[in-house]
């Protein structure tokens, strides 16, 4: 009789403990035929609403697995894109799932787009929402369009398999710039209160294809100030402000040495820039330094890089480019847009905290009166695999 | 931490009345022989009535004296019998039965001659295949070891083969497994005690241990625990090994059960206690840890290095077995986003067609799994074939191209199998493809948390199981460091300096010294430090 109560009482005990498994209440379980995988969002200001643009991958059209059919020979014709309009960007998701018979799946956003006008109108309460979604990934890649964001997503890229793949890869490569969700959410709540975001154009479509098989392409950066764009510059200044921000990882320089036929190219192997913030009886002033080995690529001279002089030479020339690409975008950047997207704030806060949190207020009208010094200095490491200039007799080569 | 080595009594002293068995059993032993020989033979007849195969031979010994020869047909080698028994006995001139008392003891060729002095004694030789030489005048009989009958030749055994080692396993014959033993340890301290279990088969077990190494406790408590076994009959070693286990509930064995005599040998020179029996080329070892099922013999035979990477191959392939497939049920269901885009869609774009959820199919998939291996191990080889093709192009191709099943989930099955196989011990390779079900079951309703539970579940089972009071989990848990070096890693044979604690606790050195070879630093070195010694 015991050993009987004593097994009914286990029996119990256990059903207690399973039933509290299901108390919980929330049972996210979804099979994944039933998810649409969103790879890109496209933010654009339609009027006063918002209009959201997903783009969606459909399996089916991937092949995959049915490779026995295969019927699938288009390629590139993998995503489609769906809008949803609304007050905001959460009503216009409500919207669009109302479109969708599969539930939206936030998991695999590669690249968040904003279209010019959206971002012209504020990017902040999107990017909260975007944030508060435990399904979004910081490490989406955050870009803005020079038109409407939809009609990048809608672009079929004929290599990779969404358009929100190639931004992905391209922001990746790190030619330019660069900023994923966690990044702008950091600059947005900086002391600078400036953003920096890459934009995308579409590249013209080739001759023969059809108008959506193209590829959306990094070309320049657009500025915020707070959160919202005010303009834009192009690749050349954006290496600029890449050394700046000591963001630069792949760069050419190419100069001409004074008195010399031909050009020289050089590549950066290794850059580094400093701020040295300084604070002088009132005036703030900024000392960039930048140091960078590089290699040369390519010598049309008829210099041989064997000559250290020549080296010494070849080096000065390539810091001044340098120096003249960094004071470009500093003209422009700091002078004219009134945008710290450099980071001088952080640094002055840093060093002097308690000057800077008397200016903080008025830290617009101090940023452009900052006197910038621009130091370079390049080494060359390695001249490549010859020493002489290649394709010219020995006596011509100026030792 | 002594409690450990004590192991666990399971054996209570039990004063129930005997059973019926047992009763029968006493009732026959008691009565002795008597000196007339016409009625000894009727009660042997009595006994063995209606068995065909029990021949009885009346003869006279030296001409006069009336005697009758009992055996069985097929247990015993006639041809010994024809050639050197019976001429000698028939033909001696012995009268009296002191004369009969020289002949047996003195001038017979024979070398295991054994007195039965009551009827059951009798009717155990008998059985056994030793003729029974009852003569008239005599409360005694004659038993001539001579019992011979068809056994297997010795053959590598085939569920524990290696590439390296050595190729002989145990048979069905006890004698024959004992001898392989006694061949791998000549040491007179390899003790065997025997005893006969079961009531009708009386099967012969013999417990062997190396005196001096294995403790005392254990071998107390397995002969406690065999000695209360009372059951009608023991067929396999398996019998033994539900019957003394600790926990009888647990999907995991807690006794090793091989075929090779090294792995015997082996597991003896650590203080650890192997039950023989006849009938059956299993032999049981005991106690066990997990981490020894997960050991082959081969990784002592292998260079170290190379015997380390495949254990952890193994640990990882024992994840897989376990887990594989209730991990790709949760992440498909549950966790979407820990994928790889690209993995992602590939695994979408298979499934899209399929009309099961991912649960379903990863259940359906694995009984089919399991339903092919056990036919594959009970199918007439001559139809095995079949299964393979059937296996392989229906289950495989076919399925995938019909929609049935996806292919990735496919590859997840076929590497779940082959990972189970990975585990050298068959019975604890097939206790984790048990588990694996509850384990989808699981991560197809609450996910990864599911998982969790489950593994949390099978390690707090596995971390209160004993075997035979040795902590199953250990050296892992309890945490014992200096005995780690033979589960995460496997060290070189001059390291093995100590016998792992647990088991063998009466004599911890296992070799001498610097054993590790050192050619270069001079022999004459080592050769001195002996001299030494």
């Amino acid at each position: 009789m015991n050993k009987y109560k004593k097994r009914k009482k286990c029996v119990i005990y256990f059903f207690i403990c399973v039933n509290c498994l299901f108390l919980s209440g929330c049972w996210d379980r979804t099979e994944i035929n039933d998810l649409a995988l969103v790879t890109g969002i496209g933010i654009d200001q339609k009027g006063k609403d918002v209009m959201l643009t997903v783009q969606l991958i459909v399996p089916k059209l991937l092949g995959a697995g049915t490779s026995m059919n295969g019927s699938n020979t288009g390629g590139g014709g993998a995503t489609i894109v769906r809008s949803g309009t609304g007050k905001t960007l959460a009503d216009a998701i409500a919207n669009l799932q109302e479109k969708l018979p599969r539930r939206l799946f936030w998991g695999h956003v590669k690249a968040i787009v904003f279209g010019e006008k959206a971002a012209e109108a504020g990017i902040r309460p999107h990017m909260d929402f975007l944030s508060r979604n435990p399904q979004m990934r910081l490490r989406s890649n955050v870009l803005v369009a020079s038109g409407t964001a939809k009609s990048v997503l809608e672009l079929l890229p004929p290599i990779e398999q969404s358009s929100a793949e190639v931004m992905r890869e391209l922001s990746k490569s790190e030619i330019l710039m660069n900023a994923t969700l966690k990044d702008v959410l950091q600059m947005l709540s900086d002391d600078t209160r400036a953003a920096a975001l890459p934009m995308v154009k579409i590249l013209p479509v080739e001759k023969g294809k059809t108008k959506l098989e193209t590829i959306p392409f990094i070309n320049g950066t657009a500025i915020f100030k707070k959160d919202k764009m005010i303009g834009s510059i192009g690749d050349k200044l954006t290496r600029g402000v890449l050394w700046l921000r000591n963001e630069i990882k792949q760069a050419n320089i190419t100069v001409s040495v004074k008195g010399v036929k031909g050009k020289i190219t050089a590549t950066i192997i290794h850059a580094h820039t400093q701020l040295i913030p300084k604070y002088e009886k009132g005036s703030w002033k900024m000392v960039v330094n930048i140091t960078s080995q590089d290699d040369i690529l390519l010598n049309a001279t008829n210099f041989s890089l064997y000559n250290e002089q020549h080296i010494h030479r070849l080096e000065k020339e390539l810091a001044r480019a340098t120096t003249a690409r960094v004071e470009a975008a500093l003209q422009k950047v700091q002078k004219e847009m009134n945008a710290d997207i450099l980071g001088f704030a952080d640094a002055f806060h840093r060093k002097y905290p308690k000057e800077w949190n008397r200016v903080k207020k008025r830290w617009d009208e101090i940023f452009p009166t900052i006197e910038v010094t621009v130091k370079t200095k390049i080494t060359i490491q390695r001249p490549g695999m010859n020493t002489t200039p290649q394709g010219i007799p020995a006596e011509e080569v100026e030792k | 931490m002594r409690f450990f080595y004590q192991p666990r009594k399971l054996t209570k002293n039990r004063s129930e009345p005997l059973t019926a068995t047992q009763k029968e059993r006493q009732e026959e032993r008691q009565d002795a022989l008597s000196f007339d020989l016409a009625q000894n033979v009727q009660t042997l007849q009595s006994i063995y009535e209606n068995c065909s195969d029990v021949v009885f031979r009346p003869l006279r010994v030296g001409g006069t004296t009336k005697a009758t020869l009992v055996y069985i047909d097929g247990l015993v080698n006639v041809d010994e019998l024809d050639s050197i028994i019976l001429p000698s006995v028939m033909k001696s001139t012995a009268s009296d039965p002191l004369e009969m008392q020289h002949l047996f003891e003195q001038t017979l060729t024979v070398a295991n001659i054994q007195k039965a002095k009551t009827v059951a004694e009798c009717v155990e030789h008998i059985s056994s295949g030793h003729p029974i030489l009852l003569i008239d005048q005599q409360n005694e009989a004659f038993s001539f070891g001579i019992a011979k009958w068809e056994k297997r030749s010795l053959e590598e055994p085939t569920g524990e083969a290696v590439i390296r080692g050595p190729r002989e396993g145990f048979t069905e014959s006890l004698g024959t497994n004992l001898s392989l033993l006694r061949r791998k340890i000549k040491s007179p301290k390899l003790k065997t005690k025997s005893m006969k279990l079961g009531a009708y088969t009386q099967t012969n077990i013999i417990i062997a241990y190396i005196d001096g190494i294995a403790s005392d406790t254990l071998l107390e408590e397995v002969e406690a625990r065999l000695a209360r076994i009372d059951i009608d009959g023991i067929l396999e070693t398996s019998y033994i090994e539900e019957l003394i286990e600790d926990n009888p509930y647990s999907p995991f064995p807690q006794v090793l059960s091989t075929e090779r005599p090294d792995v015997v040998a082996a597991n003896l020179l650590e203080g650890r206690v192997a039950i023989l029996q006849d009938g059956t080329p299993f032999v049981l070892v005991v106690p066990v840890s997990f981490y020894s099922l997960l050991q082959s013999s081969e990784d002592y035979y292998q260079r170290h290095l190379v015997s380390t990477a495949i254990r952890w191959l193994r640990y990882l392939f024992l994840l897989i077995s376990l887990l594989l497939p209730s991990l790709y049920v949760a992440v498909l269901t549950f966790h979407q986003e820990m994928v790889p885009t690209t993995l992602l869609l590939t695994m979408s774009a298979s499934r899209e067609l399929i009309p099961f959820p991912a649960l379903v199919e990863a259940i359906i998939m694995e009984i089919v799994f399991e339903a092919l291996r056990e036919a594959g191990v009970r199918l007439p080889k001559q139809a095995g074939a079949a299964v393979s093709i059937v296996g392989a192009l229906v289950i495989g191709q076919a399925a995938v191209q019909a929609g049935i099943v996806s292919a990735p989930m496919i590859i997840v099955v076929a590497l779940t199998g082959i990972a189970s196989f990975t585990i050298p011990r068959y019975t604890a390779g097939i206790a984790l493809r048990m588990l694996r079900f509850p384990m989808i079951f699981l991560a197809g309703s609450l996910g990864l948390l599911g998982i969790m539970l489950g593994l949390l579940i099978i390690l707090t089972h596995m971390a209160t199981l004993r075997s035979f009071g040795v902590p199953y989990l250990s050296p892992m848990a309890p945490m014992q460091g200096r005995e780690m070096k033979d589960v995460l890693i496997r060290v070189p044979l001059w390291k093995r300096n100590k016998r792992p604690r647990l088991t063998g606790t009466d004599n911890l050195t296992r070799q001498g010294p610097n054993q590790k070879p050192n050619p270069l630093d001079g022999d004459d070195k080592t050769r001195k430090e002996n001299r030494h010694d």
